[in-house]
């Protein structure tokens, strides 16, 4: 079960990129290649707990599944407040 | 509200890729060899360390980091064979070391002291795989009370290994395992894997073993 610590790399890359600023993060682009080594289903399961925490409360995990053995996070897809009434 | 997608295309591994060269680099700086001892839980990591500290702690200047989920049981019992230092890594349940923890661990080793280090990860044979902790060779224990399909099952840590220990080799006898189709099977999955057959229980084969580690150690500085 590997999958909890790389779940939790990517709450951290997440933090790292996105910064204080973000409001809600919506999804978390990942490419799990087949050669990977890591199982999509266990990954999905450990992110839902660790995304369960802000700024990405409810955020989901949008994975897919190159060939090859590529674990890369791809992108995030975030809500801005766009005012302080927002 | 707007949304907005960031690109990013970072490896997930980038972080720990780059902890594991740092360890890398500032074990090159001591001289100190390092391997990375893996295997399935109960495959003789322990049993097999303590052989060689007994005998080889002192002479090649050894330390170990230990790495288990829970309880620091194997540091203690390396530590009674021997004056060398161990250096216990509680992973507070995780399935593998990372290099992080190893850095860690290194910051609490007198660098200066040591030749030959030996990180004995969690036994586990999916995950620690997928972890560089900064070594120099992977070493993997297979033995001869487990399937000889391992390595067709977890083909991952076979793929990564440079060499296999088949342990507990006194056990053989006993038990319906098939050497030859064992290492057929290892070298499937990774022609370029080196072997080793011993057990530490009675001794046989340790030789090609404690050799093996004298020579990846550098040599003593002329005193």
């Amino acid at each position: 079960m590997h999958e909890l610590s790389l779940a939790i790399e990517i709450g951290r890359l997440a933090e790292e990129k996105l910064g204080p600023s973000v409001a809600r993060c919506v999804t978390v682009g990942v490419e799990v290649g087949t050669e990977s080594g890591v199982e999509p289903s266990a990954l999905e399961f450990c992110l839902e707990a660790v995304l369960s925490h802000p700024p990405w409360v409810g955020a989901k995990a949008a994975i897919t599944r190159p060939a090859g053995d590529i674990f890369q996070v791809t992108y995030f897809e975030i809500e801005d407040d766009d005012g302080p009434n927002d | 509200m707007t949304v907005r997608t960031i690109e990013v295309r970072e490896r997930v591994m980038a972080r720990n890729d780059e902890l594991a060269a740092q360890v890398r680099a500032r074990l090159a700086t001591h001289g100190i060899t390092a391997l990375n001892l893996m295997s399935s839980p109960g495959s003789g990591k322990t049993t097999l360390l303590e052989r060689t500290l007994a005998l080889l702690g002192e002479p090649l200047d050894m330390a170990v980091i230990a790495g288990d989920c829970q309880t620091q049981n194997d540091a203690d019992r390396l530590a009674a064979h021997t004056a060398r230092l161990v250096q216990a890594v509680v992973t507070g349940g995780a399935c593998h070391l990372d290099a992080l923890q190893v850095s860690a661990a290194l910051d609490n080793l007198d660098l200066a002291t040591i030749r030959l280090l030996i990180i004995e990860n969690v036994g586990n044979l999916v995950c620690p795989a997928a972890w560089d902790l900064g070594e120099q060779a992977r070493v993997v224990l297979f033995a001869v009370t487990e399937g000889e399909d391992k390595p067709l099952k977890y083909p991952k840590m076979f793929e990564k290994a440079d060499w296999v220990v088949v342990t507990k080799t006194d056990l053989l006898p006993y038990v319906p395992f098939d050497s030859e189709r064992a290492v057929r099977n290892c070298l499937q999955v990774n022609p370029g894997l080196q072997f080793m057959h011993l057990s530490a229980m009675t001794g046989d084969g340790l030789v090609a073993w404690f050799d093996f580690l004298r020579r990846s150690v550098r040599p003593l500085a002329p005193a």
